[in-house]
């Protein structure tokens, strides 16, 4: 572990407790996994294979079973560090709805800053920060049972960067959306991660997001089947279906057509890069 | 129906009584419900009115908005009129349609209506006027003497906030819920009151369910944003004491000594 490692999983296991006598089975069973500041990684998986468990566990919402989680060199289980690992990395979760706490947007935003006892002047110029960052600056004196799907999402995004933690995780955060509500939370991720070096974990089911990362973690039954660039972990389609995913849908595209005999390159996951690829082909068959 | 209910809603603005301190506010709206029941004549009563009045105009607040809110008391404010206008046989008597009343009886009965009226008015403003945060703030602060005796008072505020927060989600999931039973053919409308108080338990079933799991989700929500009930908050927004709260301090008072005069040199009604 050097000092570039944000969050560091080590042999982790985790179970989650049962009402019966008969213990569950292991919700995550000996993950490693290494998080590089700055990085914008996708975690990926069908339901139940581990991912929400993961993002508690970068929080110190839940301690492991077996193995270590570090943030920072910090270890999860020191009570003593608790908040200073929150205030490392700050977790946004799936239902917009069940992580805002106060009834105006920018009340809702100043919360965590509230809670770790910042100066008033500083918690007004993070909030506003925060709530530009994401765009929703407009709407600082809305009230969030009044904003759509991704706008909400997006107040929650805010919350969690007025707190200036160094990463961000985000538990599904478009599952309950829209696509123009997708697009938003998106966009608002790719900012922070390129403007502002925020480091990015997003946890998604969707191809077509993971495939913005600059690297994609595939989640199978508890274990990390892939990890790798997009390009890397998209060229084992078999891998990924097994693990009851499917390919981005240009990739797909692309692998019908070039087994129709369409001669398209190896590696297209994007469609402006299926477009590029495709706009050549054909007019490559124009010129012969 | 359930629509109608503005309890705990707040329009944001930037009048005059928007401004005020929400610490004095929340003092002088329970000084006002005090002096409305102060009241003992039409003078004060209608002067006490008439105050509620401006205020709701000063605020800015449709009225529209605000009668929606007195919608839900319409039966009360109608039983407690009723219940005067047969029940109290003081004054002249007078025959309408064959019945009994007398001038004592409609006179308390419009005194009444009026009370409740100015009552419910004066309290839904000041959540009409105050964000909620602002108001359960201005409470803890008010409480806060009640932490020596190893009140909670913050947690408290802090339930207050949540739970102020999650009434238009809970309406809103209701509405889902009814309709999601509806379309399984789900009568809710007709019947006696008995069964349609039967059509209702599946619809709160589930609302129970979904408030457990919201619950546990915030608190997770919470957590992950460093709070932890213990540790001393900040706040972003400052209270702040200013000239408005003392013009308003002096009309309070001064309302009150008219109430008092009115009240002596005038006969009681009630
Ligand atoms: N609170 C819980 N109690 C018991 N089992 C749980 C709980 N939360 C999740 N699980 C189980 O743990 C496994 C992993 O869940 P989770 O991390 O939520 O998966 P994902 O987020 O990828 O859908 C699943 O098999 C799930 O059923
Ligand atoms: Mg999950």
């Amino acid at each position: 572990m050097n000092d570039n490692t944000l969050i560091s999983f080590r042999d982790v296991s985790y179970r989650y407790e049962s009402d019966t006598d008969t213990p569950l089975p292991l919700a995550l069973k000996n993950i490693n996994i290494d998080i590089k500041k700055g990085e914008f990684v996708a975690i990926l998986g069908h339901n139940g294979s581990g991912k929400s468990t993961i993002a508690k566990l970068s929080n110190a919402i839940i301690m492991p079973e077996s193995g270590k989680v570090y943030i920072k060199g910090m270890d999860t289980v020191d009570e003593k560090l608790e908040y200073d690992i929150r205030q490392t990395v700050g977790v946004v979760f799936q239902n917009p709805d069940n992580q805002i706490v106060a009834t105006i947007v920018e009340e809702d935003v100043a919360f965590g800053p509230e809670n770790l006892g910042i100066e008033p002047k500083e918690i007004r110029k993070r909030v506003d920060d925060a709530l530009k960052s994401v765009g929703m600056y407009d709407y600082r004196f809305h009230q969030p049972h009044k904003l759509s799907g991704g706008q909400k999402q997006r107040v929650a995004i805010a919350g969690i960067m007025a707190m200036q933690t160094e990463c961000i995780v985000l538990d599904e955060p478009t599952a309950m959306l829209d696509p123009k509500g997708r697009e938003e939370v998106m966009t608002a991720m790719q900012r922070l991660n390129k403007e502002l070096g925020i480091t990015v974990v997003l946890i998604t089911h969707y191809m077509d997001e993971a495939v913005k990362a600059d690297r994609v973690i595939v989640m199978d039954s508890g274990e990390v089947v892939l990890d790798g660039t997009p390009r890397e972990v998209f060229s084992q389609p078999d891998i990924i279906e097994h693990a009851g995913l499917e390919l981005p849908e240009s990739a797909k595209l692309a692998n019908e057509l070039r087994k129709n005999g369409v001669e398209l390159p190896e590696g297209i996951l994007t469609p402006e890069e299926f477009i590029e690829a495709f706009k050549f082909c054909v007019s490559g068959g124009n010129e012969k | 129906m359930i629509k109608d209910i503005t309890l705990g809603q707040y329009f944001p603005g930037d009048s005059f009584i928007h401004k005020l301190d929400p610490r004095f506010k929340l003092i002088f709206t329970v000084f006002v419900l005090v002096e409305i029941f102060l009241c003992k004549n039409f003078l004060s009563l209608g002067l006490i009115f008439l105050f509620s009045i401006a205020c709701g105009l000063i605020s800015k607040i449709s009225f529209k908005v605000i009668m929606k809110g007195l919608k839900m008391i319409y039966l009360l404010i109608f039983f407690t009129s009723a219940l005067q206008i047969f029940y109290n046989k003081t004054g002249t008597p007078i025959e309408i349609f064959g019945g009994k009343i007398t001038t004592g009886g409609i006179f308390t009965a419009i005194f009444m209506a009026v009370r409740i009226i100015s009552l419910i008015f004066v309290s839904s403003l000041l959540t009409y006027t105050t964000s909620p945060t602002a108001l359960t703030d201005g409470l803890e602060r008010l409480l806060s003497p009640l932490k020596k005796l190893h009140i909670p008072v913050d947690t408290l505020a802090m339930m207050m906030t949540i739970a102020l927060r999650f009434i238009p989600t809970l309406i809103e999931e209701i509405y889902k819920i009814m309709n999601a039973q509806k379309a399984r053919g789900a009568d809710l409308e007709n019947g006696n009151i008995i069964k349609r108080a039967k059509a209702l338990v599946p619809i709160f079933i589930p609302l129970f369910v979904n408030s457990f799991r919201r619950a546990y989700e915030l608190a997770f929500a919470m957590e992950c944003r460093c709070y932890n009930g213990s540790n001393r908050r900040t706040r972003m927004k400052k209270m702040h004491t200013g000239w408005r709260d003392i013009v308003a301090l002096c009309v309070v008072l001064l309302i009150l000594a008219a109430i008092i005069l009115l009240n002596h040199f005038f006969g009681a009604v009630i």
